[in-house]
């Protein structure tokens, strides 16, 4: 005999969102985009699904191995489920608006879905709201984006939203420098970085044991971790890119001098499409991360052949909505069948939620307490129940 | 897990315990009276910091716990974080105590006609199949792991595999079951680790922690 499943059964990672959290999760996405808006960036909506070499290719390799893939039966081609909307935006920015005026700010707001959960998340699908400030290489367009990033998240209730700041490339040009190019080396040097094990990098030979054991060091406060990089001996194009992070800190210092800013720079593990400063949110409140982003190269589809920089955010409603305050509840009223349309739109309008009978009751108070409602109108006024 | 909340170490039960003790000791940190307390049911115990908390776990929890933030720091094998391998924990510190090796072994007749070049799949008791497939991975062999929670070296002998996967100290186990070592693939000691979100959080608590024990480790010889 086949055993059917349960009804309620859901694949793995996939969830009903239930009352009052799904209106939650709607009013905050709402409030993050609002909050985009209100800095100037223009909401685009791109599709869920993508031919997949579209969706996977530059900065998308990323999330590459976590897309669900289908076929489509009219172009023949594979097509691939977005795990990440950046990609998408990327493609908008540089198909769509390649003759617009730089920069270009775009946001937008959408599920995801993707092929395995992780530890701190196990959905399979949730939503993302981002920002993308396209064609600007400037320190002051990181700043921007992450200043903008944490005053979404700070509007929402979220108090004491930190910043931890990165330079991915950091890295990988210290190793170009020291001819560590082994793709072993390189991947053991990684795991080590990533898992912060100081004791791992003295068995590695000088000078790397030096640099990277210093860097290991430098991971904490922002304004120290500035100090203990400035001091290391950095070959020249690692150079550069610190001195774009210390023109970003120093931003933000200014603009902003009371958020607390942590700088690890050699985080590497998420970041390996990211071409410059990247920075995550986080709030002692709820584990993982609230939104990540940072600074990487648009893959060129432009006829002029140059490529395009951008600095980007992408929130994750579901750890936001972990760390927000409660819903306030609704008042709600209860109103009798005979009940004028015209009052119960002005007790809708005061911010009343008006439920209607839909039959004659004899008790009416009693039906108002089933139905949850605190008050009900009767002969056009409020009573309490 | 709350800013202004106390920090919590969990440190593993059993036999590891008396070794990082001493640590913990010269670290600063004395636990309750408690918690020395072998038969106490108590789980979590305070400590002379005020804002310090000390929790009792199983070592194999260890990962768990401190990628999920339960604990905020804490005491892990490198075993068993590599068994996970999870993006949630930082381990900035060899506390260089519980060292034994992680290997393969199989009984000593088997081990003299066997060619591992002819391997395609092999079958594995182990506690940690994670480690085992990715070793065997690494050179285009397929694990089939069967997880066991203990007494594995006595698998081969009743006929479950030809292969297991523990660690090792003496290696007598392995000889009284007649086991030979074929392979090490890792030496193992005991980390200070440390949950992601906690480092970022409250860096200044956790590097002052950390380099305590970094002091401690350095003034007690090993």
């Amino acid at each position: 005999m086949k055993k059917t499943a349960h009804p309620a059964l859901l694949p793995a990672g996939l969830a009903d969102v239930l009352p009052p959290n799904a209106m939650q999760e709607a009013k905050a996405t709402e409030d993050l985009i609002h909050s985009f808006a209100t800095c100037g960036y223009e909401r685009v909506k791109p599709p869920l699904i993508e031919f997949e070499d579209t969706l996977t290719s530059g900065s998308g390799a990323a999330t590459a191995d976590q897309s669900f893939r289908l076929m489509d039966p009219v172009s023949q081609r594979m097509l691939a489920v977005r795990a990440d909307m950046t990609i998408q935006i990327a493609r908008i920015a540089t198909t769509r608006f390649p003759d617009a005026p730089r920069p270009l700010r775009l946001s937008y707001a959408g599920q995801v879905l993707r092929v395995k959960g992780s530890t701190l998340r196990p959905e399979r699908q949730f939503a993302q709201v981002g920002a993308e400030l396209i064609g600007s290489v400037l320190p002051a367009a990181d700043a921007e984006v992450i200043l903008m990033a944490h005053q979404a998240i700070t509007n929402l209730g979220i108090e004491d939203v930190s910043i931890d700041l990165g330079l991915p490339t950091l890295v990988p040009a210290i190793c170009e420098h020291l001819g560590i190019t082994k793709s072993s080396d390189v991947q053991h040097l990684r795991t080590i970085l990533n898992q912060k094990d100081a004791s791992a990098i003295n068995r590695f030979s000088e000078p790397a044991a030096q640099v990277f054991g210093q860097l290991l060091n430098a991971v904490g406060s922002a304004t120290d971790a500035l100090r203990v990089i400035k001091g290391t001996s950095l070959p020249l194009p690692a150079l550069r890119q610190c001195e774009h992070l210390e023109a970003v800190v120093s931003i933000l210092r200014k603009k902003a001098a009371d958020i607390t800013l942590t700088l690890d720079p050699v985080e590497i593990r998420g970041y390996e499409y990211h071409s410059g400063v990247t920075f995550t949110l986080f709030s002692p409140k709820v584990r993982g991360e609230l939104g990540r982003g940072g600074r990487y190269q648009l893959s060129g589809y432009a006829e002029a052949g140059e490529q395009e920089e951008a600095t980007g955010v992408t929130l994750f409603v579901d750890t936001i909505m972990r760390s927000i305050p409660a819903p306030v509840p609704t008042r709600r009223l209860f109103a009798l069948l005979e009940t004028p349309a015209r009052e119960i739109a002005n007790y809708r309008a005061e911010g009343w939620v008006v439920i209607e009978a839909l039959a004659d009751h004899s008790d009416p108070a009693a039906e108002a307490r089933r139905l949850g409602c605190s008050h009900v109108i009767q002969n056009s006024a409020i009573k309490n129940v | 897990m709350l800013a202004n909340d106390k920090l919590i170490l969990a440190l593993p039960k059993g036999r590891i315990l008396n070794d990082v003790m001493p640590l913990v000791r010269k670290a600063g940190i004395e636990p309750e009276a408690a918690f020395n307390d072998p038969d106490a049911r108590q789980l979590n115990f305070a400590t002379n910091n005020p804002g310090l908390e000390v929790i009792r776990a199983r070592s194999i929890d260890m990962a768990t716990l401190l990628s999920f933030g339960a604990a905020h720091f804490g005491v892990a094998g490198a075993d068993v974080l590599m068994e996970f391998d999870s993006r949630e924990i930082y381990a900035p510190l060899d506390l260089k105590v519980g060292y034994c090796r992680m290997v393969v072994a199989q009984p000593e007749d088997s081990a003299q006609e066997d060619n591992p070049a002819r391997w395609s799949h092999i079958r594995v008791a182990t506690k940690y199949p994670e480690i085992t497939k990715r070793h065997f991975a690494e050179r285009g062999v397929q694990a089939e792991c069967i997880k066991l929670n203990g007494a594995i070296e006595i698998a081969p002998s009743l006929g479950l595999c030809r292969r297991i996967v523990d660690l090792v100290s003496t290696g007598s186990t392995l000889r009284a079951n007649g086991l030979v070592e074929v392979e090490e693939i890792a030496t193992i000691t005991s980390r200070l680790a440390v949950n992601r979100t906690a480092m970022k959080t409250r860096p200044t608590e956790l590097t002052g922690w950390i380099e305590r024990f970094r002091e401690a480790v350095h003034d007690l010889p090993s």
